[in-house]
């Protein structure tokens, strides 16, 4: 059972699409996960659809783009196939994904996990924390991959930014509380602390960094830089 | 009576969708532009004043989407109006992501369900209905600071901490009359 939810700001961001697009990668991942929020996210689209009808309408003839509109008719395919557009799979449907460990992609993540996780390009930081770069969005923020072995603990790390954290597999507490699959976890810059992973299974978390994270651990503080350099905001 | 006529003028709509849907009649897809192009143009220009080709491109997008998918609308799972209107966020989105200073490459198409996608259930549709008449009903009472703030998040495509700006308001005020607004249209109720 996930616990965490993102709050409703963040939900009615989304469903009006205004949000960042990698925020809204986390919020659609965690609605993919949790059928609440997906409730509460198709009732906010239906406010949308309620609030751009409800709208005065402008006088102005558009006669002239109704034209172009039917010229164009003439070049696009009728219909539609039943799966449109990029025929991006759901996750029931990709059972063929799905590796030894029965790890299934959602669908946010498919433009840039396109397989398994296995086949990401994995750094390793420490011998139980690996982190695979998805993407870094043009001077804002990383997203990434973080992937701890069962039992161990992430290193101590301060935020310089804000942190979404998504569990994706696994779980892992803090001194807050404890985060399972699909859980949602928002971190501000003032916030220091220490991860460790349940003993029963390795952690795969997606993570949205506004900046990059410090660690704050006596050895681990040799990481900085190297973090540092895969951020995008440091190029 | 004004109920009235958005009862009929909804039902011509759906009946225009499925001439669309069934022969492809461009006569109704007629109709459907001249009544949601406007909106939709709106929709945009609240986002990028002035953004005329940018209204124009999009609209006419949307409609080529309509002419296209159609026959995947099912009416009783998902209110046309919604539809429409998830088409022309996902649209303007996709544009301005390509087209403004704040370029990205994440593509919004992975990121936002269709409303089409979802299966029939018929328990689900009957919900669905509920929560639509609870939406506009509720919408016709609401007081006008909760309406601002409603109409920029959703068409001018402002965040929260954006609407704040705006409006020179704390960001606390407008949270909490989003979430006033959002509970007396009975869509949010606190866990």
């Amino acid at each position: 059972m996930l616990t965490h939810h993102p709050s409703i700001e963040m939900l009615t961001d989304y469903a009006a699409g205004s949000l960042t697009l990698p925020h809204a990668m986390c919020i659609a991942t965690h609605v993919e996960l949790c059928p609440d929020c997906q409730q509460q996210v198709n009732k906010l689209e239906l406010l949308g659809g309620q609030l751009l009808t409800d709208e005065k309408q402008e006088q102005r003839s558009l006669e002239g783009l109704k034209n172009a509109l039917f010229a164009r008719l003439q070049e696009v395919p009728e219909k539609a196939p039943m799966t449109v557009g990029k025929n991006i799979q759901t996750t029931s449907q990709q059972a063929q994904h799905t590796n030894n460990l029965g790890y299934r992609v959602p669908r946010s993540l498919k433009q840039f996990v396109t397989q398994a996780y296995d086949d990401l390009t994995w750094m390793r930081l420490s011998p139980s924390f690996k982190i695979a770069t998805l993407h870094n969005e043009k001077g804002g923020p990383q997203i990434s991959l973080t992937r701890v072995k069962a039992g161990a603990h992430m290193p101590t790390h301060t935020h310089t930014g804000d942190e979404i954290t998504l569990v994706l597999e696994g779980a892992f507490s803090d001194e807050s509380g404890m985060y399972r699959k699909g859980d949602f976890v928002c971190r501000d810059a003032s916030h220091k602390h220490k991860p460790i992973v349940t003993k029963d299974a390795e952690c795969i978390c997606l993570t949205v960094l506004d900046a990059p994270i410090e660690f704050t651990g006596w050895f681990t503080r040799l990481l900085n830089p190297l973090i540092r350099r895969h951020h995008p905001l440091s190029s | 009576m004004e109920q009235a006529t958005k009862v009929t003028s909804e039902h011509s709509l759906l009946q225009d969708m499925s001439a669309v849907a069934q022969h492809q009649s461009q006569e109704a897809l007629g109709r459907l532009f001249d009544h949601y192009a406007p909106k939709i143009r709106l929709f945009c220009l609240a986002a990028q004043p002035g953004a005329n080709l940018m209204a124009d491109d999009i609209a006419q997008e949307v409609m080529i989407r309509v002419w296209q998918k159609a026959h995947l609308f099912k009416p009783e799972a998902a209110s046309l109006n919604t539809w429409i209107f998830t088409l022309a966020r996902n649209a303007r989105i996709d544009y301005l992501r390509k087209n403004s200073r704040h370029q990205s490459d994440i593509d919004p198409e992975y990121l936002w369900r269709n409303v089409i996608d979802d299966k029939a259930d018929p328990f689900k549709d009957a919900q669905h209905h509920r929560n639509k008449t609870q939406i506009e009903q509720g919408l016709e009472q609401l007081p006008s600071e909760q309406r601002q703030v409603l109409y920029k998040v959703y068409l001018e495509g402002k965040t929260h901490k954006e609407a704040a700006e705006d409006l020179a308001l704390p960001l606390g005020t407008i949270k909490s009359r989003v979430r006033l607004a959002l509970n007396k249209l009975s869509i949010y109720i606190k866990r």
